[in-house]
């Protein structure tokens, strides 16, 4: 895996130091031996438009001017030709280079905002939905606390009277009773809520499925410069679940993957993710990472909601993950890996037979 | 609700409470009452302004957040109905920004729901007592007003030159009446100001004019 990340960099590096300069001096021989008439100098754009996929704005913008540059000097050393027809053939040409660098990088720039701010919105829906329903639960759960504190609070006070105020004290301890019981009312329908709803199950093909995130997910693991390879197993029987669930589990665990490789400094940078048959009834799939791992006692933590080790985490991806794996009838775990990154898992029962 | 006129004398202190959720209102008007603090509560902002504040030191235990004006809100705007009530804000779900927010909006306190019993209560004495004071000088002011409307224009005119540092002498010149008028005017004002020296006649004319 490692060995093809850095022979996948070498390959850019062999294209951008040696074809684009390469190219530029087979144009700029082309543009000097031929006379005025041909305008060989606008096959400078090409290398413009290449090097806008692979390098730096301000190195483009250099080498932009470099190919204005070149352009003069074949002017000035080409001998042959009407000379009017060269000063519009070189203007020309200019020009074309001035627009293709402008609206290339514009282009590129634009590519990077729209990839930005679909992120962006993946990442809120997750966050926003996640805290406005905390937020709620907290206040709904909060009231018949503040008062059951303060009912607690008088009824110490009436106690500690003399003599005590029996009955002023029973009338709290009566009001916390009733508090405490209309907070637990709250907590039973928030997990009907979260249960209420039943994974709607079909049979559906899981590698396409594992296919399709990691194609969402992807493009960013590609611009952390990881390396992401995926074994699925190509006969791997169809699984009976809730898609979108799934789908979401299998997101949530690549998001953290990709984060915790993001988050280690050095070392190789690989995603590896497996589909395979755990048996005759079961599939297991596996994120590996190559991130920091877990730290002593992180393990046993991972599931419990609110617990989190990312810096603005909520504390709660692993743990829907994880009521959604077990509503569907399957089972999510983490390991520690070989080479010390993180391996998360879950299995799902195998609906009958393979996807045609 | 009208604005409570200001009395000098001190009646028993009430505690409001503006909370939507009848729990919590029960609890707050029974802890007030352990500690012998007279309590009513309201369920909205509504039903407050709906009632007639009687002239005695309060305070205002407010929600945040509750259906029709949110308590942010009220206490934003709470001036504007012609009330100084201390207020103390509790809230479930509170940030840092709202808390900023409460208190400079003019808020005593912030609590996070649940509360120690005690910080409210801490908070609660500390209104009433702001409260207090801000009435005590009120009604003071007031009764230098009334004293001072009482005095005849002429008197007015030779009080505030007084109140500037001008002999008696000066004064006459400056009216166009006898130094006598202007002896026999100052006697009277000075009585009617129920003052004796002129640093206190200064001291209760600032009070009623701030130029």
């Amino acid at each position: 895996m490692t060995n093809s990340g850095k022979f996948k960099l070498e390959r850019r590096l062999v294209l951008t130091i040696v074809l684009l300069p390469v190219a530029m001096v087979v144009i700029f021989v082309g543009d000097t031996v031929t006379d005025y008439a041909i305008a060989a100098a606008v096959f400078y754009t090409p290398v413009i438009l290449v090097a806008t996929r692979l390098l730096p704005a301000g190195t483009v913008v250099a080498l932009a001017f470099a190919c204005v540059a070149l352009t003069l000097l074949s002017f000035v050393l080409t001998h042959s030709g009407a000379y009017e027809v060269g000063i519009v053939n070189t203007g020309i040409s200019i020009v074309a280079i001035g627009v293709t660098t402008y609206l290339s990088l514009k282009l590129v720039a634009a590519e990077a905002a729209a990839h930005e701010s679909r992120e962006r919105l993946l990442r809120m829906a997750r966050i926003t939905s996640l805290g406005e329903l905390t937020a709620s639960i907290a206040h709904e759960v909060n009231q018949p606390l503040a008062a059951i504190a303060t009912s607690a609070g008088a009824c110490r006070r009436w106690l500690a009277q003399e003599p005590p105020a029996i009955a002023n004290a029973q009338r709290a301890a009566d009001r916390i009773v009733e508090d405490a019981n209309r907070a637990s009312a709250v907590i039973a329908r928030v997990r009907g809520l979260a249960s209420g709803k039943a994974p709607h199950r079909e049979r559906f093909d899981f590698n396409a499925l594992v296919r399709e995130v990691v194609a969402l997910a992807g493009e960013r693991g590609e611009r952390s410069g990881i390396t992401v390879r995926l074994s699925l197993q190509h006969d791997l029987p169809a699984i009976l679940a809730d898609r979108v669930q799934v789908g979401q589990v299998v997101g949530n665990l690549l998001l953290n993957a990709v984060e915790a490789i993001e988050a280690k400094t050095g070392g190789a940078k690989t995603l590896e993710i497996v589909s395979e048959t755990e048996d005759r009834n079961r599939i297991r799939f596996s994120v590996i990472d190559s991130g920091a791992g877990f730290r002593q006692g992180e393990l046993e933590h991972l599931f419990d909601a609110f617990w989190t080790t990312k810096k603005d985490g909520v504390g709660l991806g692993l743990t829907i993950s994880r009521s959604i794996v077990e509503a569907n009838g399957g089972r999510i775990w983490a390991e520690t890996g070989r080479d010390g990154g993180a391996i998360a898992r879950f299995s799902l029962p195998a609906g009958m037979g393979a996807i045609e | 609700m009208k604005p409570q006129p200001p009395t000098g004398k001190t009646a028993d202190p009430t505690v409001y409470i503006i909370d939507d959720d009848r729990s919590v209102r029960a609890a707050l008007e029974d802890l007030l009452a352990s500690v012998s603090l007279r309590a009513k509560s309201f369920a909205s902002v509504q039903d407050f302004l709906a009632f007639d504040l009687p002239g005695a030191p309060a305070c205002l235990v407010l929600d945040v957040r509750m259906p029709g004006q949110s308590g942010m809100d009220f206490l934003e705007h709470m001036t504007e109905y012609g009330l100084y009530l201390p207020t103390v804000m509790i809230t479930g779900h509170g940030d840092i920004a709202m808390g900023v927010k409460a208190m400079k909006d003019g808020a005593i306190e912030f609590l996070t729901k649940p509360f120690r019993d005690q910080d409210l209560l801490d908070a609660v004495h500390r209104g009433i007592e702001a409260d207090r004071t801000r009435r005590l000088r009120e009604a003071a002011n007031a009764d230098v007003a009334r004293r001072w409307a009482s005095l005849s224009s002429g008197e007015k005119d030779v009080a505030r030159l007084v109140a500037t540092g001008l002999l008696n002498k000066q004064i006459a010149a400056d009216l166009g009446v006898s130094e006598i008028t202007v002896k026999v005017r100052r006697g009277h004002l000075m009585r009617k100001m129920n003052t004796r020296t002129l640093a206190d006649l200064i001291r209760l004319l600032d009070r009623i004019q701030p130029t």
